[in-house]
């Protein structure tokens, strides 16, 4: 087990689980309805300096950076 | 049973649309991206005697809406309680998908899935079993393929079925036993408001209470019920029990997932790798320029021949009407007005069917969304959601489906920032203007020049949204999440007809708004009665000559300004008035255009300028007043492009005066 850090963070190709989401409730609602939620885990597909492109099970969603540094996650191992 | 209401919900993008047109033989348009649909859209049919309503619903993740379009899906489902609902869903993105059913489930309105675009889960080695799957759920599933049609029968068939015996769910998601305390603790308190008990199950109020979910909240205030719901629910934290709650819906999913399909999610698809090259940081706005100009160059070139072709046909008929027709006045009439004007619109029929098939492609590809993607990172800095980028290219199209689409922006501001830009965006019917004076005036850069055009339209809207923020709509963009599509070939069926849907519009559009228009041009020109046709003292040249002060310092004509003027209406009939005020007599509208001294190079770049800058259409203001529900903002959005138009088209045309010599 890593340590915790925002997935704005990883790297291309690195796959970590969602340990928490710090936005407001309607974002965490409606990223758990996308799947991003605590447990979910997650693959950083493409990184352009803190804008991503995450895989969850097979749905790829692009996010800014913004909401990147609000899910919290641990890198696998 | 005669009457049933099937409503086709889902996420974003899993084929709602196409099933629906598959299923009425409707066709709305759809399109590889997530938010084509944002309003409901209602089909009928029969079968085996009854009426089937069939309505379909803008995509959501979940029954918590974030956006406008989302809401119209969550509040007919909730409020107009449709007979059935047909959950499509994706059967290559099975795990997600499921989510939302969890939540149908909880409202015991009877549920069909249908398994759509099973093929692709097939194909991918990923089959699902199908009755494994309903026999988890206590939901029927139907595999259907709505391109092919494959499996409508059936879905039919069991929503219809389901309508008759209306089954009850009690197969939902258990929370834990913590949370089932408080779950029936908020049932118990509900169920003294009545009203609301005989609306919704008391279950699924409790769930979404616990879940802190704002919208269920102020459905039930003032209610008998609230005073104690609030008591209970000041006493717990909310965030805790909805952060469980999704982790326990995602739990009952992944039980069944293994035992109804083999394959992992892949870690790396085709579509990934694509996504590497397109999406990179230093390449990505480069290749999204490029595809641009490859995309204007070839509307240019291989529409030209197409167009020669129906120039010819239109002047033949043109010489035809002049040499043969009694008396001159009717001559001049069908001559002049129609032909001139209809004719000189039509022509650009080729260039108008390529670009909607370029369209279609880009829509179809799922390259929509990476460009709202590359484009987050420039458009926040200014203040503008990356979201805001996918209205902006459908604005390519027309503005008014473009406007429609700002639906699916969350914030309020944003999506009132990106209303009023997009009439800077160039949309089809500005393209004749370019394409006429581009090839009259720039006839071996054409091509450059359009798409010169089309980018300055993108930044001037882009510009704009900065000074916006600055000014009249402080604050910050709403941060960008947006699901890419896997991306797809094309199909030439959807790109074909999705073309001629779009262009037969066009052509619609030339026989009533324009001719219309064209018509009363001819009037104006031609009376009052006795003065020489399009000369100084007719109704037309009273009206340019009283507007040509304004327009003077842009090096434009009393009868460019008359143009303009009826270009409010549709901006074809910039064209279509020239057409007629030039008249076809002997030479076509490009040769009297050429000898017209008091046309240059450079006027012709500032006519191009003004054109794609000034007031939106008729048509676009009207959604514009829709949308934001303002006359004001209406209001504003006719004052700031004709300022903005003016000042640039000033700009333009006298540097390249400079150059080129002569406005």
């Amino acid at each position: 087990m890593g340590a915790v850090c925002p997935l704005a963070l990883l790297a291309a190709g690195t796959e970590a689980t969602i340990a928490d989401v710090r936005a407001g409730r309607g974002m965490r609602l409606r990223l758990a309805g996308m799947g991003l939620c605590p447990d979910a885990r997650v693959r950083v597909q493409c990184a352009d300096r803190g804008s991503l492109i995450v895989s969850v099970g097979d749905a790829r969603y692009a996010l800014s950076r913004g909401i990147a540094m609000k899910i919290l996650v641990m890198e696998a191992a | 049973m005669t009457g049933i209401r099937i409503a086709l919900a889902g996420n974003p993008n899993v084929g709602k649309t196409t099933l629906f047109n598959a299923l009425t033989g409707s066709r709305q348009h759809v399109g590889n991206w997530p938010g084509v649909t944002v309003e409901k859209k209602t089909g009928r049919i029969t079968r085996n005697g009854h009426t089937v309503e069939v309505i379909d619903l803008p995509g959501t993740y979940s029954l918590t809406a974030c956006s406008a379009d989302e809401v119209v899906a969550r509040d007919y489902i909730l409020d107009e309680k449709p007979d059935v609902v047909v959950q499509v869903v994706d059967a290559t993105n099975l795990e997600r998908n499921l989510y939302l059913t969890t939540q149908l489930a909880e409202l015991k309105t009877p549920i069909v899935i249908a398994l759509n675009m099973a093929d692709m889960a097939e194909a991918q080695g990923d089959p699902i079993d199908r009755e494994k799957l309903s026999e988890f759920l206590e939901i029927p599933v139907v595999r259907t393929v709505g391109t092919r049609g494959d499996g409508l029968d059936a879905l039919l068939d069991a929503a219809i079925r389901e309508a008759e015996t209306s089954p009850h769910h009690e197969h939902t998601v258990g929370y834990g036993s913590e949370a089932e305390t408080m779950i029936a603790t908020l049932t118990d308190a509900l169920s003294a408001d009545r009203d609301l008990a005989g609306r919704y199950p008391l279950r699924w109020l409790a769930v979404r209470l616990l879940e802190g979910d704002e919208n269920v909240l102020s459905r039930l205030r003032k209610g008998p019920a609230s005073a104690r719901v609030e008591e209970i629910l000041s006493r717990i934290d909310t965030d805790e029990y909805e952060a469980l709650m999704a982790d326990k819906r995602y739990e009952a999913i992944s039980a069944v997932l293994p035992q109804v399909r083999k394959a992992n999610p892949r870690e790396m698809s085709p579509s990934d790798m694509v996504d590497r090259v397109v999406t990179d940081r230093y390449l990505g706005i480069p290749i999204f320029l490029a595809l641009m100009w490859g995309a204007f160059e070839l509307t240019f070139t291989v529409a030209t021949p197409f167009m020669t072709t129906i120039d010819g046909g239109v002047a033949w008929l043109a010489e035809l009407v002049a040499g043969s027709i009694e008396p001159a006045w009717l001559a001049s009439l069908l001559g002049d007005g129609i032909i001139g004007g209809v004719g000189s619109v039509l022509i650009f029929l080729p260039n108008i069917f390529l670009l909607f098939l370029i369209l279609a492609v880009l829509e179809d590809s799922g390259y929509l969304a990476r460009a709202a993607f590359i484009m987050d990172r420039p458009l926040y800095a200014l203040g503008l959601p990356g979201k805001s980028f996918v209205p902006m290219l459908v604005g390519f199209g027309c503005n008014v489906p473009a406007i429609m689409a700002t639906r699916s922006i969350e914030g309020e501001k944003d999506r009132l920032l990106t209303i009023l830009v997009n009439p800077f965006m160039s949309c089809s019917a500005r393209l004749p203007v370019y394409i006429l004076f581009a090839g009259v005036f720039f006839p071996e850069q054409a091509g450059s020049v359009v798409f010169f055009l089309y980018v300055l339209g993108i930044a001037v809207a882009i510009a704009s949204a900065k000074l916006f923020r600055s000014t009249i709509l402080p604050g910050e963009a709403s941060p960008f999440i947006m699901e890419m599509p896997p991306y797809r070939i094309p199909t030439a069926t959807t790109a074909l007809l999705h073309m001629w849907t779009r262009g037969s519009m066009y052509v619609r559009k030339a026989g009533t708004i324009i001719l219309t228009g064209v018509l009363v041009v001819w009037i104006l020109a031609s009376f009052p009665f006795g003065v020489e046709y399009g000369g100084a003292g007719s109704f037309a040249g009273m009206i340019g000559h009283a507007i040509e002060p304004l327009v003077a310092p842009l090096g434009f004509d009393w009868k460019v300004a008359v143009a303009l003027i009826f270009g409010f209406i549709a901006k074809e009939i910039v064209v279509g008035s020239l057409g007629t005020l030039y008249g076809t007599g002997e030479e076509t509208l490009p040769s009297a255009l050429l000898a017209d001294p008091g046309l240059s190079a450079a006027t012709a770049l500032a006519l191009m300028v003004f054109v794609l800058l000034y007031t939106p259409c008729v048509a676009a203001l009207g959604v514009i007043r829709k949308e934001t529900g303002s006359w004001k903002w209406t209001g504003f959005s006719v004052a700031y492009g004709l300022v903005v138009a003016w000042l640039l088209a000033f700009a333009v045309g006298h540097a390249a005066g400079l150059f080129m010599g002569g406005i």
